[in-house]
């Protein structure tokens, strides 16, 4: 039964239903429901994700090799099970925070994961605004301790994919707060809202995938605030919507700033040091700055969680 | 099956234009450009600015002698702080364009004696 199921590919069975949900978006938003669309920001928000899509097709076989040549070397055999299953679900999504929290503190692997925030709306198409960059950052790297663990590949996938599944729905601003003890465990639309926000406030927080608990525990948590609504973006929205430019913005200025670089810790910051550093905008910086302009203390991790409901 | 996602993505993309999300951020506000350079620059402070009478952009003075360009972008805004930026004026409309790729020029309708104000400044 669980080998079965671990043959599906569970992101081209969900596509349709990707589809669906956005169409009823879209109505749900004409009619007055809460949100926004700008159809040349969803245009670039699809094209990216086709081709994020076309490029994981191109060098999935390379990234399978290496995910087989890890297994191959592994410590455990972890057999397939529904408790093998649960466990790589719950420790995959472990490795997507790290993932996401280094996505976002590496320049590196901002370049590739920037494109995802570079949306200045927040609704279900900028869930598809990927990277055609992925395989070429090495972010798949941070999916192999679970092969070199143990877990087949096929299991790792599977879970990968359901975990990519989930954090489809959350990309939207029809859905205001979930119960109470959802939002204290999940990922959630207000949740991640925040985590798109370039507020100060919000800058670096939230990087869960499924479960938000990672956040709580690492002290990474922001609840969102009616106060305080998300500004979508990034620190420099682009200028344009042309996918091209989207897809290798970050990547030409980390050329840029290699090439002016006058030593070898110049540039390392440049490609490895947290986005903005050169230019003194971290989301460090920015909030320190923003602490000291507002007069805001800085959140200790017990009153992160104590924030005004946003509804 | 390539063929079949470029259809959808075509159709959603219609979609989302035929039911009206195709406004154009017109900003013809002062305080509406004060308020994005606020937002988007930490610590701006602005003490002065000037709007384009078509509604292609606004220029920010901070107080402490930065100046932002603020250009729609969609529906949406954006906001750059000029450094060394490509200025040149025509009469009343002055062009401006940061040093950064793929970042267009805007032509700001100001005024002769605004344009004229405005370029100095930068």
């Amino acid at each position: 039964m669980i080998d079965q199921l671990v043959t599906i590919d569970p992101v081209a069975i969900a596509i349709p239903a990707f589809v669906a949900l956005i169409i009823i978006e879209l109505l749900a938003v004409r009619l007055g429901w809460h949100g926004d669309y700008d159809w040349r920001d969803t245009g670039t928000s699809l094209v990216m994700g086709l081709g994020s899509t076309i490029a994981g097709a191109v060098v999935g076989g390379a990234v399978a090799g290496i995910a087989i040549f890890v297994w191959q070397h592994r410590l455990f055999d972890v057999p397939l099970t529904w408790w093998s299953l649960a466990l790589c679900f719950v420790l995959d999504d472990l490795g997507y925070y790290v993932f996401h929290r280094s996505a976002h503190r590496v320049r590196w692997f901002w370049a590739s994961h920037v494109i995802h925030h570079s949306s200045q709306h927040y609704n279900l198409s900028t869930a598809l605004r990927q990277t055609w960059t992925g395989a070429f950052s090495l972010g798949f790297i941070f999916r192999l301790p679970l092969l070199l663990i143990g877990f087949p590949p096929a299991l790792v996938i599977f879970c990968g994919g359901v975990n990519l599944i989930y954090q489809f729905w959350i990309h939207t601003e029809l859905v205001g707060r979930m119960p109470r003890w959802f939002e204290a465990v999940m990922n959630t639309p207000s949740h991640h809202r925040a985590h798109h926000g370039t507020n100060p406030r919000y800058l670096d927080r939230n990087f869960a995938g499924v479960f938000i608990i990672w956040d709580r525990m690492f002290g990474t948590f922001e609840a969102e605030r009616a106060d305080d609504p998300p500004r979508y973006g990034i620190i420099r929205n682009l200028a344009t919507f042309n996918p091209l430019w989207v897809a290798v913005h970050e990547w030409l200025g980390i050329a840029r700033d290699l090439a002016g670089a006058r030593s070898l810790k110049a540039a390392w910051a440049a490609i490895a040091a947290p986005p903005g550093t050169l230019s003194g905008e971290t989301a460090d910086m920015l909030r320190a700055s923003w602490q000291a302009d507002a007069g805001v203390a800085a959140p200790t991790r017990n009153q992160a969680g104590a924030a005004v409901p946003a509804e | 099956m390539l063929v079949f996602s470029l259809i959808g993505v075509a159709l959603l993309i219609g979609l989302a234009r035929l039911l009206g999300f195709a406004r154009r951020g017109g900003l013809v506000d002062a305080g509406l450009a004060e308020r994005l350079a606020v937002d988007a620059l930490p610590g701006f402070r602005p003490c002065d600015v000037a709007v384009s009478r078509d509604g292609a952009g606004a220029l920010v003075a901070g107080r402490d002698g930065r100046v932002a360009l603020v250009r729609p972008l969609g529906d949406r805004f954006v906001v750059r702080p000029l450094a060394h930026p490509l200025v040149a004026r025509a009469g009343a409309v002055l062009r401006v364009r940061p040093d950064e790729m793929m970042f267009p020029e805007t032509a700001l309708d100001l005024g002769e004696g605004a344009a004229s104000l405005w370029a100095a400044r930068l």
